[in-house]
């Protein structure tokens, strides 16, 4: 991310990801020319094979000169070995590399393994060499196995890399497939407005036209125009509908039977609502709706205004006290 | 509701026997467990008798009610009788000689206004103690906190006391809309009030449900100030035709007002006497080291005097 953005923790560069506006102070500059990076932060960062960082005008620089090394750690390196950085921390890139570059020639898949043992040991293999070769430990070693490895499973591999490609171009099918769905669509609805658009224009200017020519009233005029204008607007709506759909967004055609186990039929006894009977070991307490025209409640403080606010009612007190006084009354102990 | 509380499944009792015989085993326990620790100068003559403990327990009893009535801001009926319930349902299971009755009345105090809603921050209520020093009342608050969960722990977490009060001002509104016989019912309420206060200093909360004390309490104040009640229960009770419901209810007040009469104020000499040996008890056997010694640290004994 340029600068301190504190919004989006990702590890993403890049202007579009980061939404805030104040990010234009980066965070590393390019270690050559230092000052450009803070001057033009449209510039990019490339990484190279050792893992450092260089600025694009930097990089043209140092190749225009003819002289192919690194500003930092001093190795040999080739233009084309630069790539646009994609992550903040350049060590990361490189890594990113290191791993594609072992991953094409140890791409067997989980399914060539007999159980998971192992697989788990074979990508644990790979982890490992993928580890040296970025920390730059054993790079020699590393390589001959690498090479040992490639020798011995050939045929493997090359059958793994066609299987890979066979994929990847179906799934560009299918995602070709939607994108043009997706613009027929787009531009379908633009005809539609644009059709829509012009009916209306179409009438605005035959109503305009006739209140010129015709000797009928204008009002008439007005109301028949109102009356075509809301017709069109109906039929507009009508058309959106008819739109059928005949399969369901997962590709399911609408219509089709599915067919499913057999459910057992649970057969069991029907639910009778029987009210709860509570023994209040005394006398019955008149209902709560009673009260007022029994008279109970003209021996109860009335509510003032702020209670009854709240939803309290002098009838809710009155209750509560008459039960409390009947509960037990008859009870047998004591 | 009275009618599915715990109060009534779990501490409503049959009769006065039953609770003698629970304070009487209480006694027991705590004397089998101090004669089995095998402390030295543990012996039968130490300790307290089950009647002399009740002769304290009524002594701090009466202080628990004095505190409760001077305390600021005033607290409501009912906050006091479930502070003096607390106190006599923790003592019916407890002895008084593991538990000192001074910490206890005050977590009991405590407790109630806390269950009841009666809200009271903790230094207001120390701030009640007002013999003591700021330090004092420091102190007396640490211990209710410290014995606080012992409390709820043997009211068996059943914190929900039904007191008389409510049953009180319902009958008293039925009185009025029901029964016109009795002209003004207002003029009983202070003698029924007072009814009600004695009544919490008896074991009737343990025995009777409040509806069945409140209705005692007004039946009484009425034949006391000479007007006739008694159509009410037959009448608006509608238990003309329930015969034995009626002499069951008559039989129940009658007993409440004889446990009333029963209880007297426990005599001074003989408390000093029975305090002496309750300290001793304390000091000597007591577990916890951050006890009070001597009665005039919380400074009540002003009031009740």
């Amino acid at each position: 991310m340029k600068g301190r953005c504190s919004n989006s923790p990702g590890l993403i560069r890049g202007k579009e990801n980061c939404q805030s506006d104040l990010c234009e102070m980066d965070d590393q500059g390019c270690p050559r020319c230092k000052t450009t990076k803070y001057r033009n932060p449209s510039l990019k960062l490339m990484v190279n094979v050792c893992g450092h960082t260089l600025c694009e005008s930097c990089v043209d620089m140092l190749f225009v000169r003819g002289s192919g090394n690194c500003v930092q750690c001093d190795t040999p390196l080739r233009k084309s070995n630069f790539r646009v950085q994609l992550f903040e921390d350049p060590a990361v890139d490189k890594e990113v590399e290191i791993r594609k570059k072992v991953l094409k020639i140890y791409n067997k898949r989980d399914f060539d393994f007999s159980n998971l043992r192992e697989y788990n040991d074979y990508l644990e293999r790979v982890e490992e060499i993928v580890y040296n070769l970025t920390n730059n430990l054993e790079v020699e070693g590393t390589k001959q196995i690498m090479e040992a490895y490639q020798r011995e499973n050939r045929d493997i591999i090359q059958k793994n890399k066609a299987k890979l490609t066979r994929e990847q171009e179906e799934l560009e099918e299918l995602l070709l497939l939607e994108q043009q769905g997706n613009e027929q669509r787009r531009l379908e609805t633009l005809q539609e407005e644009q059709r829509q658009l012009q009916a209306k224009r179409k009438s605005k200017q035959a109503l305009l036209d006739e209140l010129e020519r015709s000797h009928v009233p204008a009002t008439i005029l007005l109301a028949q125009h109102k009356d075509r204008a809301a017709q069109l607007e109906t039929q507009i709506e009508k058309q959106k509908q008819v739109v059928k759909t005949t399969i369901f967004s997962t590709g399911i055609p609408m219509g089709q039977t599915v067919s499913l186990l057999t459910v057992n039929r649970l057969e069991e006894v029907l639910y009778h609502y029987q009210p709860i009977h509570m023994h209040t070991y005394g006398p019955p307490v008149p209902e709560l709706e009673q009260l007022g025209r029994l008279g109970y409640l003209n021996h109860v403080r009335t509510a003032q205004p702020q209670d009854m606010a709240g939803g309290y009612n002098s009838g809710l007190a009155c209750h509560r006290a008459i039960q409390d006084a009947f509960s037990g009354l008859f009870h047998p102990l004591g | 509701m009275f009618h599915i509380s715990s109060q009534k499944k779990y501490w409503t009792f049959d009769n006065e026997e039953s609770l003698e015989q629970l304070r009487y085993e209480a006694n027991q326990k705590y004397r089998n467990k101090m004669l089995a620790s095998g402390k030295p100068g543990v012996s039968d003559a130490v300790f307290l008798e089950a009647h002399e403990e009740n002769v304290l327990f009524r002594h701090y009893e009466k202080r628990l009610l004095d505190f409760c009535n001077a305390f600021k801001p005033v607290m409501p009926k009912s906050v006091v009788g479930t502070a003096i319930m607390y106190f006599r349902r923790f003592y019916l299971n407890n002895s008084l000689m593991e538990y000192h009755p001074r910490t206890i009345m005050l977590i009991c105090a405590y407790l109630s206004c806390k269950v009841d809603e009666f809200n009271v921050s903790s230094t207001q209520f120390v701030g009640n103690l007002v013999q003591e020093s700021a330090a004092g009342q420091e102190r007396a608050l640490e211990q209710i906190l410290e014995y606080e969960l012992l409390l709820i722990q043997q009211l068996n977490f059943h914190l929900v006391v039904h007191t008389p009060y409510r049953p009180m001002e319902g009958l008293l509104i039925d009185i009025k809309t029901r029964y016109p016989l009795l002209e003004n019912p207002e003029s009983l309420r202070k003698s029924v009030d007072d009814f009600l206060t004695r009544v919490t200093l008896t074991d009737s909360g343990l025995l009777f449900p409040p509806s069945q004390i409140a209705m005692t309490a007004i039946l009484n104040s009425a034949s006391r100030a000479g007007l006739s009640m008694e159509s009410y229960l037959t009448e608006c009770m509608g238990l003309k035709e329930d015969k034995e419901t009626l002499l069951k209810m008559y039989d129940a007040m009658r007993r409440i007002k004889s446990l009333m009469k029963k209880y007297e104020l426990p005599k001074p000499d003989e408390v000093n006497a029975y305090k002496v040996k309750l300290e001793r008890v304390h000091a000597d056997f007591g577990t916890n080291s951050n006890m009070y010694r001597g009665e005039s640290v919380y400074g009540l004994h002003k009031i009740n005097k």
